[in-house]
Order: C-alpha cells, then structure tokens, then sequence
C-alpha cells in the first residue's frame, strides 16, 4: 500500500518534470530557430540577410557617391561667389536634414525596463518596460527643449521616421532597436536638461519604475541617417 | 529486513540524483530563453522574417534610387562645368529638392484629410500626445508632407499641452478641430488609422467625433519660420 503510494507520487514528479522540459525546448524551438528545420523559414532568413547586405553595399556606395558630388560641386562652383554660395545652403540643407554626421553639446537620455522589481510583484507588467509612447514622448519634449539633432540607438532621426512598436522591440528607420534606449540629443544642454525637472517627463516614467538617465555632454556625435529620403506623392506647388 | 532497507536507500539515491539532473536541465534551458537577444534575425518567425524582407527590398529601393540621383547629378555637374549659369541651374533645382524636403516649400499631392473634434459627450479633451500618436502614425505609413491647422509639421516640430487648455505646435497656439492634412499614399495612410489598433478607432472609442476623407490633391503650405541651428557642427 505504502509502496504504492510513493511510486504514484514519484511516477507523477517525473511526469511534471519531463512535461517543463517539453515545454521549454519547445519555446527555444519558437524563439531560437538555429533549432529550427523548416527549409522556408531558413530560406527567408537567407534572403533577408542577402537584402541586408545589398542595401548595406549600396548605402556605402551612396555615401561614397554624395562625397563625389560634393567634390563636384565644389570644383564646379569654383571662384564664383553667388554659386558658392548656393553650393554652402546645399551643404547647410543637407546637413539640417540629417544626412550628415553632426557633434556638439547636449544630453544623453538612457530609458531602460524596470529590472529590479519582480515582475510577480505588479499587476501589469506591461508598465515596466519602455514602450513606443514613451520614446515618442521623450523625443517630442527633447524637440520641444530647443534639440537640433536627436539619435535613438545611433538610428537618426530624420523628418519620414517613425517610431513603431514591433512585438517586444521598437522599430525605427525599418531597424530594431531593443532596451536599453540611449537617446542622444545635441543643444543647449541647460535646456534639454529640463527633462529631468520635478513632474518633468523623465519623473513620470520613474514613477512608473522605468529606469530613466539624463547625462549632459560637451562632446556628442550623432551619426547620419543611413537611408534615402525620396518623395514620391509630394510636389511643389 | 536489512536487504529491503538498502535497497530503499539506494532508490531513494538514484531518485533524487535524476531529480537534480532534471531540475539541472531546466534551469539551462531558462538561461539560454533569457540569453536569447530578441532583435536577432535569429530569432524571427516566419511572419516577422516576411515584415523584415519587406522592409529591406525597400530600404535598398531607397537607397538606390538616391544613388542614381546622386550620381547622375554628378555627372550633370561635370558636363556642365564650363558654364557659369548652366552650373547655377543645376545648384538651385538641387536647392529647391531640398528645401521641399525640409519643409521650406508649398507642396501637393495625394493624401488624406483628418479632422479631429471634441463632442459634447466626452468630458477629456484630446490632447498634444493624440496628435503626436497620429502624426508618428502617418509617418508610419510613409506620409511625405504633414500640418496640422496649417502648421507644416518638420523634424525638429514639438506638439505640447499649455496649461491643459491648448495645444502648440511649433510654438504656435492651436485649437480644436484639428485638421490634420498628409500627402502619400492615401489609401495607405488611411489604414494606418483605422482597423484594429489603429488610432483613429481608439479616439472614436473615447468617443471623439473624427472624419477621414481620401483626396488626390491635398495642399499643405510650408514652414514659415527660419529653420536655423546653433549648436551642430
């Protein structure tokens, strides 16, 4: 009887503990697809990462490209002063969209999820991560502090981007971006620095547990945005 | 008697040694769930690896389009360097492709008008992270041209609340309704506000009164003000 009973009790411990681990390789199986065999979901990954190289190669030959023109230009434009000085509000325009790399002065805001509490502690644990609103928020009050040029995770931040929520990362410029966000903004760093004021945005999300840093520097280098900005829709009047 | 009992202590060995190594198993098994890094092409299923081919194919798209641009200009450059007003021409038309996409020109195009309005039974007044939500929306949705209430919307624009009781955009006092203008795409632009999850939906939820209509010629004005910078180098 006695016997019975631990070998019911036992037989049921292993069937628990041979359970998890199913469950779990099954998990890995979904998230890690190194385990994967489908032959289309590899075939996919191929041809994304045989795009990601070709639009790589070809940024690269563009960036190339534009120093030419700028040579070109430069040359062309010569000693004539009213060409020269098209030629600089080219230079300036392009630089005021964003197409080149810029340093100055500014702040370094770093968002990351709340890592500390436990997330059995709190009823939603959607409140403890960094969502798209939030990095929207920061950007728009940055921009509101006077900011002229803002990178989130070295992704520029040009007039077309968007900033979208994509499953448990954010997506900007068409690339992922995962926690921890380093925001990096260059201006008046007493400005900018009005983010961390009491009741400022940056408190608001402390309250909620985010991890939020504002640091100023003297010393800030935002890359350019690495894609193109064509219009297809839009014509002057 | 004394058999019986070492046989009961070696299962009792043998049962707990296979429980440590299972509990050893399942333990790695969460170290390497945790260690996984979710923005790994790695790690994508294959609805998400389609999104991502997608967004590549038309990033490179982009990039070559830019590219051809770029050096087919060159070349115009270079045929047309003995030529003082030739050279000129070929700067200003580079000029003004410029200013239209910083904002600096009066553009048309195809695109959608939103026009956004309080009711009398909402007690919430829409505020500045609404239109923030839309606007990074639109964008989304590859909007070329964007206003609200006329003000062009650029890349250093702020949309802020005042005191709860207005709203500024780039510095300039805006009131309801918000007529919220964009040039795109415009059947695209529109599902990028409704369906589910869109935003459009979820004001309409609070119970809003919003009205999107398609149009093939929507005409935003320009930035009025200088656009300047200080501190970038």
């Amino acid at each position: 009887m006695n016997k019975k009973v631990i070998s019911l009790v036992l037989g049921g411990m292993c069937l628990v503990l041979v359970y998890g681990i199913c469950v779990q390789i099954k998990t890995i199986n979904n998230t890690n697809s190194s385990y994967s065999t489908s032959s289309t979901v590899n075939e996919l990954r191929d041809e994304v990462l045989r795009y990601k190289e070709r639009y790589d190669n070809r940024a690269e030959e563009l960036e190339k490209a534009e120093a030419e023109l700028e040579k070109v230009r430069e040359s062309t434009t010569g000693n004539n002063e009213e060409l020269t000085q098209l030629e600089e509000q080219i230079k300036q325009g392009n630089k005021m969209l964003g197409l080149t790399e810029v340093t100055g002065e500014g702040v370094i805001v770093t968002l990351n999820d709340n890592t500390t509490t436990a997330t059995s502690s709190v009823l939603d644990i959607s409140t403890l991560v960094v969502h798209d609103t939030d990095v929207l928020s920061v950007i728009n009050e940055l921009k509101n502090a006077g900011a002229e040029a803002i990178s989130i995770n070295d992704q520029r931040l040009v007039t077309t981007t968007a900033i979208s929520c994509d499953g448990n990362v954010i997506s900007i410029n068409g690339q992922k971006v995962g926690a921890p966000f380093e925001i990096k903004a260059i201006g008046l760093p007493e400005q900018l620095s009005a983010l961390e004021r009491p009741g400022g945005y940056l408190s608001v999300l402390k309250e909620y547990g985010i991890e939020a840093e504002l640091e100023k520097s003297n010393n800030i280098t935002i890359p350019k945005y690495n894609g193109a900005i064509n219009f297809k829709y839009a014509q002057n009047k | 008697m004394v058999i019986k009992k070492k046989g009961k202590i070696i299962m009792a060995i043998v049962i707990g040694l296979s429980c440590f190594i299972l509990s050893m198993v399942m333990f790695m098994q969460f170290k390497v769930v945790n260690q996984t890094d979710i923005t790994s092409i790695e790690n994508m299923r294959e609805a998400e690896l389609r999104a991502e081919l997608s967004n590549w194919k038309q990033q490179y798209d982009e990039v070559d389009k830019r590219y051809q641009e770029v050096t087919a200009t060159a070349q115009e450059y270079q045929n047309k360097e003995e030529s003082d007003n030739e050279t000129s021409q070929l700067l200003q038309s580079e000029l003004s492709q410029i200013n239209m996409l910083l904002g600096k020109t009066d553009v048309t195009g195809p695109g959608i008008e939103i026009v956004l309005k309080e009711t009398e039974s909402t007690d919430t007044s829409i505020n500045a992270s609404d239109l923030l939500v839309i606007v990074n929306s639109l964008k989304q949705a590859g909007a070329e041209a964007i206003s609200i209430n006329e003000e062009r919307i650029i890349n250093s624009t702020d949309i802020v609340d005042i005191n709860n009781s207005f709203i500024k955009v780039n510095g300039q006092r805006i009131l309801a309704p918000y007529v919220i203008k964009a040039i795109g795409d415009s059947a695209y632009l529109e599902s990028s506000l409704l369906g589910s999850g869109g935003y459009a939906d979820e004001l309409k939820g609070y119970g809003y009164d919003v009205s999107i209509e398609q149009d093939s010629k929507i005409e935003i004005g320009k930035y009025e003000d200088e656009l300047t910078n200080k501190y970038m180098q």
